[in-house]
C-alpha cells in the first residue's frame, strides 16, 4: 500500500497537524518516524493515505503548519523525499 | 477540617481529578519515547491538556502551551529568558519571592518597584507609566497573594505595549478566577500553577509563551525530538521540557481545566469574593482587629488578610489549627509586599476561599476567632 509520511519537528507539531488533517476530513495517524526519514535522531511523523497529499498540504498551509519534510513509501519498506 | 488555605493549594478538588490522575498513573507511560499504544496515550492527553489551555488563556497556538513543576519554574524560565545583567527590570510592589529572588540572583540588576497603596490601582498605573520609561522588562502579579490585591494588569499590559518592554505577568493566584488573555494582552510570559484555582495535583503549573519569544531552558535534556542535535530543540514546547513529564500530574490538570471552565471564572470568582466579604465584614467587629478588606469589592478577590493587634500571627494559626481551620499565617512569601503594605514585622494571618468553601466554614472561622480575640 502506498501513503505518505508528513514529518513534523516534534510530537506536538505532529498531534497538531494530525488534528487539523481530521478536521479537514483526512484520516491522518501519527507514528514515530522511520530512522531513515529522521535527519535529527528521534521524530514524529503523519501518515495519510496517497490520494490525499494534495487536500493535506493545502489544510496544513492554511493552519500556517509546515512539515520538515515529506516521504512516500511503496510499502516495501523503502521511503523517498517528495519535493514539494 | 475547614480549609481556608487554597492561595497556597487547593486541597479540595473535583473527584475527576484524583480519578484522572489514577487511571493516567496505572494506563500511560512517557510521552515522546514510544510509538506504542500507553506512550501515544499519554501523547494524546498532554496534547489535550495543551489545546484546552491554549484556547482557554487565548494562547497563539498549543506549542506556546508548556508544562512546569510549578509557577516558581514558569516565572524562573520566563525571567532567566528576559532579564539580562545590566538591565533595568520593574515590578510591582506587590511581588512574590518566585519573581524577586529569580531577579536577584541575575547580577547587575537595577530594579525599581512600582508603589501604590493597596487596592488603589489607579495609583498602580501611574507608577507602571513613570518608571516602564527607564525599564527594559516589567513584572507583575495579576493578583497579590498575601492580600487578594486585583492589580490592574490590562492597564499595565497596554502600557508595556505602548513603551514595546516585555511584560511577565505571575498569574499564580489569578488563574481559575479571572480571565487571561496572553494575545489580546500581548505579554511576553504568563506563568501560573496548576495546583491552585485550576485544581491540579501539586507539581503542575504551565508557562504561557508569547508568540515572538524562543525561551532560555531551564533544564537540558532529553526530549524525545531532533535527539542528535546537543543544543536543546529551537521549537517549542520541546525546548523547556526536558526529562519525562508529569502525565498523571497533567491528567489532574486537564480535568481541573475543564472543572473551571464549566463552572466559570466569573461564578468562581463571586462565590470567593462573597465568602471573604461575609468573613470580614463579621471580623471588623472584632476587638483589635486589623482587616485589610478593600472598600470597593472588585478590587479584591477571594483572599483576605488580617491580623489582631496584640496577638502573634503564629498563635492565631495555632489557634485555628486546634479548632480545624487551615489558615496560611506570616509573610506568605512575599516579604516585599508585607513592607509596603507596613506588615513586615507582624506578617498577617490569610485566609482564602475557593469554589468548595461554604457560608457555613466561614462563620465557623469567625466564631472561633472571637473565641479567642
Amino acid at each position: 500500500m502506498i501513503f505518505y509520511l508528513i514529518v513534523c519537528r516534534s510530537l506536538t507539531y505532529a498531534q497538531r497537524t494530525a488534528a487539523t488533517l481530521e478536521r479537514s476530513g483526512i484520516p491522518a495517524t501519527i507514528l514515530r518516524s522511520p530512522t531513515g526519514v529522521s535527519a535529527n535522531g528521534c521524530s514524529y511523523s503523519v501518515k495519510i493515505a496517497h490520494k490525499r497529499l494534495a487536500g493535506a498540504l493545502e489544510a496544513l498551509n492554511r493552519a500556517g503548519l509546515t512539515p520538515v519534510s515529506v516521504y512516500i513509501t511503496s510499502g516495501d519498506g523503502s521511503y523517498r523525499e517528495v519535493q514539494l | 477540617m475547614i480549609y481556608l488555605d487554597s492561595a497556597a493549594t487547593t486541597l479540595q478538588k473535583p473527584k475527576t481529578v484524583p480519578r484522572a490522575v489514577m487511571k493516567a498513573m496505572y494506563q500511560f507511560a512517557s510521552p515522546g519515547r514510544g510509538g506504542y499504544a500507553a506512550a501515544m496515550g499519554a501523547a494524546n492527553l498532554m496534547f489535550q491538556c495543551r489545546e484546552f489551555a491554549a484556547d482557554f488563556f487565548d494562547t497563539s497556538a498549543p506549542d506556546q502551551v508548556v508544562f512546569t513543576s510549578n509557577a516558581t519554574m514558569a516565572l524562573n524560565i520566563a525571567i532567566r529568558t528576559l532579564v539580562k545583567p545590566g538591565m533595568t527590570v520593574v515590578m510591582s510592589c506587590y511581588e512574590h519571592n518566585a519573581v524577586t529572588r529569580c531577579v536577584k540572583a541575575i547580577p547587575d540588576i537595577n530594579v525599581l518597584i512600582a508603589e501604590g497603596p493597596l487596592f488603589q490601582p489607579e495609583k498602580m498605573i501611574e507608577s507602571f507609566r513613570s518608571q516602564l520609561k527607564q525599564a527594559d522588562v516589567a513584572i507583575c502579579n495579576y493578583v497579590s497573594n498575601v492580600f487578594g490585591y486585583l492589580l490592574p494588569i490590562q492597564e499595565i499590559a497596554a502600557l508595556c505595549r505602548e513603551k514595546e518592554v516585555p511584560f511577565i505577568i505571575d498569574a499564580s493566584q489569578a488563574a481559575g478566577c479571572l480571565p487571561v488573555s496572553v494575545e489580546s494582552w500581548g505579554a511576553a510570559f504568563v506563568a501560573m500553577p496548576g495546583h491552585k484555582g485550576l485544581y491540579g495535583p501539586q507539581g503542575t503549573g504551565i508557562l504561557l509563551c508569547g508568540a515572538h519569544v524562543m525561551p532560555e531552558p531551564l533544564l537540558y535534556g532529553g526530549t524525545g525530538s531532533a535527539s542528535v542535535e546537543q543544543d536543546m530543540p529551537d521549537f517549542l514546547p520541546d525546548r523547556l521540557e526536558a526529562g519525562t513529564a508529569n502525565v498523571p500530574g497533567i491528567a489532574g490538570l486537564l480535568e481541573g481545566l475543564r472543572f473551571v471552565k464549566e463552572k466559570g471564572t466569573g461564578r468562581i470568582l463571586r462565590h470567593e469574593r462573597h465568602l471573604i466579604q461575609r468573613a470580614g465584614m463579621q471580623l471588623k467587629s472584632v476587638k483589635n482587629m486589623e482587616l485589610f478588606l478593600a472598600e470597593d469589592a472588585s478590587v479584591q478577590t477571594g483572599v483576605l488578610s488580617f491580623r489582631i493587634r496584640g496577638m502573634d500571627c503564629e498563635r492565631i494559626g495555632q489557634r485555628l489549627s486546634a479548632a480545624g481551620i487551615a489558615v496560611r499565617t506570616n509573610l506568605h512569601c512575599a516579604p516585599l509586599a508585607h513592607q509596603y503594605a507596613g506588615t513586615l514585622d507582624t506578617g498577617t494571618v490569610r485566609i482564602s476561599a475557593s469554589a468548595f468553601n461554604t457560608e457555613r466554614e466561614v462563620d465557623r472561622l469567625v466564631e472561633v476567632i472571637r473565641s479567642f480575640a
